[in-house]
């Protein structure tokens, strides 16, 4: 498991994915809202880029021909046959119990200092940092 | 002597199959017969300018007129119906589905066309049920006239031998539309079941039978049979029509079916990627299917090997949605003691008996 700091949190705003390598893996990170998530970059079913599809919101169903947008960015739709996963949970919206994404840990933490990754030289300690644990 | 005839006859007993047909072809002689169920001014119409639209006036057919050329005589379609198929191949339960009058859907008159309907469904009831007790009906309806049909259908629906509605394949919308919904709240509130056949397309009121335009013949027709109950079912389902009526159930009749796994795998991958813009449909179309719609075996399909039949019936859980039908008596008729014989005894079981008492709410085994 690796501690990847990934930007300023500033730099990913509310509504936006980063996509970044980490550990070989492409993994997708998503600002809803000012939370963050982290969704594995590779859709279960063929293998696309997931995280570079449609981001948009559940939409639901009280009764037949009625429907509504509810979870607004909540969602992604994958660019290729259009599979909707949960965002939040890596659950797929169709068969949500046995069709998931990878997710990963995501946290935005004050100081970046225990990454190796980063170089020592002074960092601005009163700055929020997005960081991918893997 | 008596022995051997006694343990024949015991023999056949216990291995008599229960059979339902679930298409059995009846009519009338002349339209003239339909006279004293019309009202005047439609009798003498008929009289005066001939009968409904055909169902399909643009082909000819196969067979003698599309009937099997050793059908004993056409001038008693009833007695010859009873003799050669409840008889000779042991039917317990025939479904009549008509075929005679379902030139009233595509009629430019609708009032006319339903008139048509409620005299054939009383033709039938006093001519063809009232003779026999292994007869039930498919009672016709105009699908042009969905409030008057349901008044149609609350009128004799509570009929013991009226089991379901049937309606042509061919229409001028796909039968899961909003249109068609008194309709079905009045086969719910009847028990009725849905069955759709296939005739129409191309005729009178409604659009060309394919959108590749207009076949030359025949044989051409019957290769669009399969596409014209797809367009209906994806229509049921997506347009949220067993949502809204949970206690529908439709047959199709005379499709086929080797075509159903690769329907069922088709909307289901589809409906993954597409779910968001019909959000009504909450599970995947296959199980809508399985709960809802059947379809019946006729004209049974040939694959080179007729053992590939039984992985094909499995693929489209034709356990429970399969349906014996046989087409009585059109030319390409499916005897049922030619049919499926390859299959388990279980199997043929369900398809040619036990499926159809579940699928019709009405249908109970002759006591």
């Amino acid at each position: 498991m690796g501690r990847h700091v990934i930007c300023r949190a500033g730099e990913l705003q509310p509504g936006e994915v980063r996509i970044v390598e980490a550990e070989k893996r492409s993994i997708g990170i998503f600002n809803i809202r000012g939370a963050f998530y982290a969704l594995r970059n590779t859709c279960p079913h063929k293998g696309a880029p997931l995280c570079r599809g449609i981001i948009t919101g559940l939409v639901v169903s009280d009764e037949p021909l009625q429907m509504q947008m509810t979870r607004a960015g909540e969602i992604v739709r994958c660019p290729w046959h259009g599979w909707e996963f949960d965002i939040t949970t890596g659950h797929s919206v169709y068969n949500p119990h046995r069709m998931r994404v990878k997710t990963y840990d995501v946290a935005v933490e004050s100081k970046a200092e225990d990454d190796p990754s980063v170089e020592t030289y002074p960092v601005q300690v009163e700055e929020d940092y997005i960081v991918l644990y893997i | 002597m008596e022995v051997i005839e006694a343990s024949a006859r015991h023999k056949r007993d216990r291995e008599k199959l229960f059979i339902v047909d679930t298409d059995v072809h009846h009519g009338f002689k002349s339209w003239s017969d339909l006279n004293p169920y019309l009202p005047q001014v439609y009798a003498e119409r008929l009289r005066d300018h001939g009968g409904s639209g055909p169902s399909s006036q643009y082909w000819h057919n196969g067979g003698m007129r599309g009937t099997r050329a050793d059908f004993l005589d056409m001038s008693d379609n009833l007695e010859s119906t009873r003799r050669q198929l409840l008889d000779d191949c042991e039917i317990d339960i025939a479904i009549l589905t008509g075929s005679s009058a379902s030139g009233a859907c595509n009629m430019p008159d609708a009032d006319f066309g339903s008139a048509i309907c409620r005299a054939f469904n009383d033709y039938t009831l006093e001519h063809w049920i009232a003779s026999d007790e292994r007869f039930r009906v498919a009672i016709t309806v105009n699908t042009q006239d969905p409030f008057g049909m349901a008044k149609e259908i609350d009128r004799i629906g509570s009929h013991p031998a009226v089991v379901a509605i049937i309606m042509p394949g061919g229409a001028t919308k796909p039968y899961g539309n909003r249109v068609y919904d008194p309709i079905y709240e009045a086969c719910e509130r009847n028990q009725l079941a849905v069955m759709i056949h296939f005739s129409g397309e191309g005729v009178g009121i409604n659009g060309p039978p394919t959108a590749a335009g207009w076949p030359s013949h025949y044989v051409e027709g019957r290769m669009m049979r399969a596409p014209v109950y797809m367009a209906h079912m994806a229509s049921f389902i997506f347009e949220g029509t067993f949502e809204k009526f949970p206690g529908l159930r439709v047959i199709n009749v005379e499709a086929g079916f080797a075509w159903m796994p690769w329907y069922l795998w088709r909307m289901d991958s589809d409906w993954k990627a597409l779910r968001y813009q019909v959000p009504w449909v909450k599970k995947p179309p296959s199980e809508y299917v399985k709960e809802h719609v059947r379809l019946n075996t006729q004209p049974i399909d040939e694959p080179e090997n007729e053992r590939d039949l039984e992985q094909i019936i499995e693929w489209m859980h034709g356990d429970t949605i399969l349906l014996f039908g046989s087409d009585f008596p059109h030319f390409d008729f499916d005897d049922p003691r030619k049919t499926l014989t390859r299959l388990p005894d279980n199997l043929r079981c369900r398809i040619f008996g036990e499926s159809a008492l579940e699928t019709f709410p009405k249908l109970r085994p002759p006591e």
